[in-house]
């Protein structure tokens, strides 16, 4: 087994498109990355590059601490599972999974014993003898997840493997390739655009776009502390929501200003991001999660954090409503909020057409005790000490430390 | 038609008479058919009939024998003839075939500079007709069979040399376009599983393009099996001739038309390996085989 680390790589196209940028990134032995972004931000081409799909135009590829810029994909002892599985239609599942042992001269009864122990393994022992086209997506799925295991091999590449099933089996399979990964303990990559699947699978996530690595870290602190607009908004679900607002002093402590209303910026959380001091009197792009508002009517107390808003939509999840409301705030508008609204197109869409007038649009969870309506003034309380600030110019998150991984 | 207010409401091909709907495509289509086996039967009754010459063949034979086969198998070299013709049509076809295989796979996942302009030379040569170069590859095959007689005129390398250069534009593009169609991803996956160009090729693309080389095949090998001017030019010597320059001996210059006959014979025997190879190749003309590889 072995790590893989990519020194400064770098893919420029023949037409021109520079792909990935200087990746720099330590895939640990024995380690689940999951590469996550937008449609086009080089996680593929990444990831087919560690293949020896794609030729490296500058950088060093390790696997193990051998490079292999140059070596061929059948020499680089890694296994790869494509988004469309890739299944040879004329071999039957035994054969599919066990071609690359023969490939590799493996004696024929230590193929059958390994191919059975891969299927049994997969649920797939009933269907060696079928064809590929006599399958289900699931079971196809899991054919090439076999043809993976089977070998053993130092390295499991995967492009996005789970994105061609329905809902359901999205989720099982998630869990089993989870499971898997653990059991055997091989050094995974694995590329997906779905920040669920990024954050339940992966030990680590690295998140690029425009060929340009973003942040790498484990999923909880990616949540926590993202490094900047982007990450915040493309990690979580509802994404961050944001808006452009002025630092001031007040007194002893710090305060938003969104303009025609104010919220206090809890002390331990101005200690915290020690940067924060020198945005006073700037303006900054503010960011709350969903899960850090509350309906201030069930929280009772007016602590100066809350904001009056207007609710537009409410959608009962049961555990808890997820209340659409607009107050009075500028957006934020840089560089990466728009690449998100890009991203998010269908959703922004659906809401432009339902906002129309002041303010921001922002989407809390509240309690399933809260009783707001359609329409109804609210007061929203904002728990500000998980309250995050990004530079409006450089759309950089501002902290205090540079988280580990970064 | 006549009570409007009784009859549903008919439209287009549905009004009108059985005749007029139905029955017109019967008459065409029998017509057609009549038409196209005119000529064979025409020549199923000559070689069948004893007398054996032109004038006296009718469409329905006054007397049936096998006189004209075993004349011909008799008192010519037609035995010769027939296997010079399937061993250069069953050799020039399968090479091309292998030929153009390799080349299709090359231009259809390679990228390399000059691909295009290869693409487009291919089919720019395809254009000109092979008897154009006729004089020309005289020529050369005159120096040829000077200094190297077995490559030269009246052998098989030869002409099955000259046979293969004229297909592979051909059946190169009509693979190519074939190959497009096995998704990319099948190669990249069997690369990744351990396999070399070579294997990838034979291993995993080859099964999945049965259809068309079984149609290139069949299509090389009629070509060459009915092929008769570059044969005609090469193959000089009796024992060397094809059975197209063959029979065509048995009738040039034969004023009477008396062997009118075994020619008839001649060309139903012809027709055997043809027919063999059709349906021997049928089974593999079948869609569908990259069914299950890739799915989205």
């Amino acid at each position: 087994m072995a790590g893989v680390v990519f020194d400064k790589v770098n893919k420029v196209y023949d037409n021109g498109f520079h792909a990935v940028h200087d990746l720099d990134l330590e895939v640990q032995d024995g380690e689940f990355m999951v590469l996550v972004g937008p449609s086009g931000c080089g996680k593929s081409t990444a990831l087919r590059m560690v293949a020896g799909l794609e030729d490296i135009s500058s950088g060093r590829l390790l696997i193990g601490d051998k490079v292999v810029n140059t070596v061929p994909s059948k020499d680089r002892d890694i296994a790869m599972v494509f988004q469309s599985y890739a299944l040879y239609p004329h071999m039957s599942v035994r054969d599919n999974i066990g071609y690359g042992l023969r490939l590799r001269k493996t004696p024929k009864d230590e193929i059958t014993r390994l191919v059975d122990a891969a299927a049994a393994k997969l649920d797939l022992t009933d269907y060696l003898d079928r064809r590929p086209k006599q399958l289900s997506g699931g079971q196809r799925q899991r054919v090439a997840m076999g043809r993976a295991i089977v070998r053993r091999p130092q390295v499991f590449l995967m492009d996005e493997p789970l994105s061609n099933l329905d809902a359901k089996l999205r989720g099982q399979m998630r869990t089993e390739i989870a499971a898997l990964q653990l059991e055997l303990g091989v050094t995974t990559i694995y590329v997906t655009h779905d920040q669920v699947e990024a954050m339940t699978m992966g030990d680590r996530i690295a998140l690029m776009k425009d060929g340009l690595l973003q942040q790498v870290s484990e999923p909880q602190e990616m949540y926590e502390n993202p490094a900047n607009i982007f990450v915040a908004g493309f990690i979580g679900s509802p994404p961050m929501n944001m808006a452009l607002a002025r630092l001031v002093r007040d007194g002893d402590g710090l305060v938003v200003d969104f303009g025609s209303q104010r919220v206090a910026v809890d002390p331990a959380r101005v200690a915290e991001l020690g940067e924060l001091e020198n945005w006073v009197d700037r303006e900054v792009v503010v960011g709350v999660r969903h899960e850090d508002m509350e309906d201030a009517a069930l929280e009772r107390l007016d602590d100066g954090r809350q904001v009056s808003a207007t609710v537009r939509l409410v959608e009962a999840l049961g555990s808890e409503l997820q209340v659409h409301f607009t107050f009075d705030a500028k957006a934020a508008e840089t560089e990466h909020t728009r690449a998100l609204a890009a991203e998010n197109q269908d959703e922004a869409s659906a809401s432009a057409t339902l906002l129309g007038h002041e303010g921001v649009r922002w989407i809390a969870s509240f309690s399933p005790r809260s009783k707001v309506r359609v329409g109804d003034r609210i007061a929203v309380h904002i728990d500000s000490a998980r309250m995050h600030f990004f530079d409006p110019q450089t759309s950089a998150a501002i902290r205090s430390r540079v988280p580990a991984g970064a | 038609m006549a009570d409007t207010t009784t009859t549903p409401v008919v439209l287009g091909s549905a009004q009108g008479s059985w005749f007029a709907r139905v029955g017109w495509r019967h008459l065409v289509a029998i017509a057609a058919v009549l038409f196209s086996l005119f000529p064979i039967v025409f020549v199923v009754s000559a070689a069948f009939n004893p007398l054996g010459t032109l004038s006296s063949t009718s469409l329905v034979p006054t007397r049936l024998s096998t006189e004209n086969f075993s004349n011909l198998l008799t008192r010519t070299e037609f035995r010769s003839w027939f296997l010079n013709s399937v061993v250069i049509a069953v050799v020039s076809a399968f090479a091309a075939v292998f030929l153009s295989a390799l080349a299709a796979y090359a231009f259809s996942r390679y990228r390399f500079k000059g691909r295009r302009p290869g693409l487009m030379f291919l089919l720019l040569v395809q254009m000109f007709p092979q008897f154009l170069a006729i004089v020309t590859i005289y020529i050369m095959f005159t120096t040829i069979t000077e200094l190297y007689p077995r490559i030269g005129f009246n052998t098989y390398w030869g002409l099955i040399l000259l046979y293969m250069g004229g297909a592979l534009g051909a059946n190169t593009w009509l693979m190519k376009g074939f190959f497009d169609t096995i998704p990319k991803d099948l190669d990249e996956s069997a690369k990744v599983d351990g396999a070399t160009h070579t294997q990838v090729f034979f291993g995993v693309i080859l099964p999945l393009v049965t259809p068309i080389l079984a149609v290139t095949g069949l299509l090389s090998f009629i070509q060459t099996i009915n092929e008769f001017l570059m044969a005609n030019v090469f193959l000089t010597a009796q024992d060397a001739k094809t059975l197209a320059v063959g029979l065509f001996g048995l009738v040039q210059g034969d004023r009477a038309n008396t062997n009118f006959g075994m020619f008839a014979a001649g060309t139903l025997l012809t027709a055997i390996p043809t027919v063999v190879l059709f349906y021997t190749l049928q089974r593999y003309i079948v869609g569908g085989l990259t069914a299950g590889a890739v799915k989205g």
